[in-house]
C-alpha cells in the first residue's frame, strides 16, 4: 500500500465521518463544526488530485465564509433548535440514500453482481487507470484556467454571468434578511393583517391562531423597538 | 500525487457523500441543517468533476471550470438561503420545514 493511498483512506473516513455526523448530531452547532471538519478532508482530497488551487478555495470559500454563515444563522436562531434528529419521513430517507449508494457503487466501480443469471456493473469498467496510464499532473494549470474563463472565446460568458450571480444573490439576501423599521413595518403589518382576514373568509377551518399570534408579538417587538429610539 | 489511487475510488467516496447529504436533505427537521446537507451534496459533485479533470483531461479546463462556478453558485445558494431562513424564523418563530406550509393550496 502506497502513502498516497493510506493519506486517501484516512482522509475519505475523516470526510464520511464526520458527514454522517452532521447528517445525524442533535446539536446544530455541533454539525456546523463538524461540517467545517468535513470541508477540510475534502480540501485534501483537491492535494491529493494535484489541484492546490481549489485546495485553497475550499479553505476560503467554504471554511472561511460559508462555515461562518451557518454558524451565525445557528446562533440566530438558538431558541427554537429542536432536539429531535430527523423527521417523521427519516426511515424512507435512509432507504434511498442507502439504495441510491448501491446502485451508484455499482455502476461507477469495477464491480459486477449477478441476479438470476443478469449480469449488473461493469468488471471492466472504461476508466479504472493504473501504473501507466496515469496522466502526469498539469503544470500551471492555474494560469489556463484563468485565461479561460476571461477568454470570450471560452467560458468568459458564464464567468461575467457568476458575478452577476453572486451581486444578484448579495442583494437579494440583504433585502430579505433586512428588518422592517417605522412606517415600512406598520404598512407590512398592515398588508399582513388583511392577508389574514382574507384567509379566515375563503378556508373557516385553516388553523390561524399561531400566525395571529405570531404577529402580535412581532408587533409589539416593533413598537418597543421604535419606543428605544 | 495520484499513484496507486485509482478513479473509482473517488467516484465511490463522493458518491457516498453525496448520499449521506441527501438522506440529511429529506430527513433532518431544521431547515439550517438541510442546507449544510445541500453544501455536502455540492461538494460531493465538486470531488468528482475534479477527480475526473484529473484522471481524464488534465490538459482542458472545462471540469476545473465547472468546479469554479459550482463554487459560486454554492456561496450564492448559501447566503440567499439562510437569509430566507432568518426572515421565516422572524415571522413565524420556528425553522421547521414541516411547519413552513403557509403556501400551500
Amino acid at each position: 500500500m502506497t502513502l498516497q493511498q493510506i493519506l486517501f483512506i484516512v482522509i475519505s473516513l475523516v470526510v464520511l465521518g464526520s458527514a454522517f455526523l452532521v447528517v445525524t448530531t442533535r446539536n446544530l452547532f455541533h454539525a456546523a463544526l463538524f461540517l467545517v471538519v468535513s470541508f477540510f478532508g475534502v480540501a485534501g482530497f483537491y492535494v491529493l488530485l494535484d489541484a492546490g488551487f481549489f485546495a485553497a478555495a475550499q479553505v476560503l470559500v467554504y471554511i472561511g465564509a460559508i462555515s461562518i454563515l451557518f454558524i451565525f444563522a445557528v446562533m440566530l436562531t438558538r431558541d427554537v433548535i429542536t432536539a429531535q434528529r430527523g423527521n417523521s419521513q427519516w426511515q424512507a430517507a435512509a432507504f434511498v440514500g442507502a439504495f441510491l449508494f448501491l446502485l451508484m457503487a455499482i455502476l461507477l466501480g469495477p464491480f459486477s453482481i449477478t441476479i438470476r443469471g443478469h449480469q449488473f456493473g461493469n468488471a471492466n469498467w472504461p476508466f479504472d487507470m493504473a501504473g501507466d496510464a496515469i496522466k502526469a499532473a498539469p503544470s500551471n494549470f492555474v494560469g489556463t484556467m484563468g485565461s479561460g474563463l476571461v477568454s470570450m472565446d471560452q467560458y468568459g460568458v458564464p464567468f461575467l454571468l457568476a458575478g452577476v450571480l453572486l451581486l444578484v444573490a448579495m442583494v437579494g439576501a440583504i433585502w430579505v434578511a433586512r428588518e422592517l423599521r417605522g412606517r415600512e413595518a406598520e404598512k407590512a403589518a398592515a398588508e399582513t393583517a388583511i392577508d389574514d382576514a382574507d384567509m379566515d373568509m375563503n378556508q373557516p377551518v385553516q388553523e390561524t391562531l399561531p400566525l395571529v399570534d405570531t404577529n402580535e408579538a412581532h408587533e409589539s417587538h416593533d413598537a418597543a423597538a421604535v419606543e428605544k429610539h | 500525487m495520484i499513484n496507486g489511487i485509482p478513479l473509482y475510488w473517488y467516484l465511490i467516496v463522493s458518491a457516498a457523500l453525496f448520499c449521506i447529504g441527501l438522506y440529511g436533505v429529506l430527513a433532518r427537521k431544521n431547515a439550517i441543517a438541510v442546507i449544510m446537507c445541500v453544501e455536502l451534496m455540492l461538494n460531493a459533485v465538486n470531488i468528482n468533476l475534479i477527480a475526473f479533470w484529473r484522471y481524464i483531461t488534465p490538459a482542458a479546463i472545462s471540469g476545473l471550470s465547472f468546479a469554479a462556478f459550482i463554487f459560486v453558485v454554492a456561496a450564492a445558494e448559501a447566503a440567499v438561503g439562510l437569509a430566507l431562513i432568518i426572515s421565516i424564523y422572524r415571522n413565524t418563530r420556528s425553522v421547521d420545514p414541516e411547519k413552513i406550509d403557509s403556501m400551500k393550496l
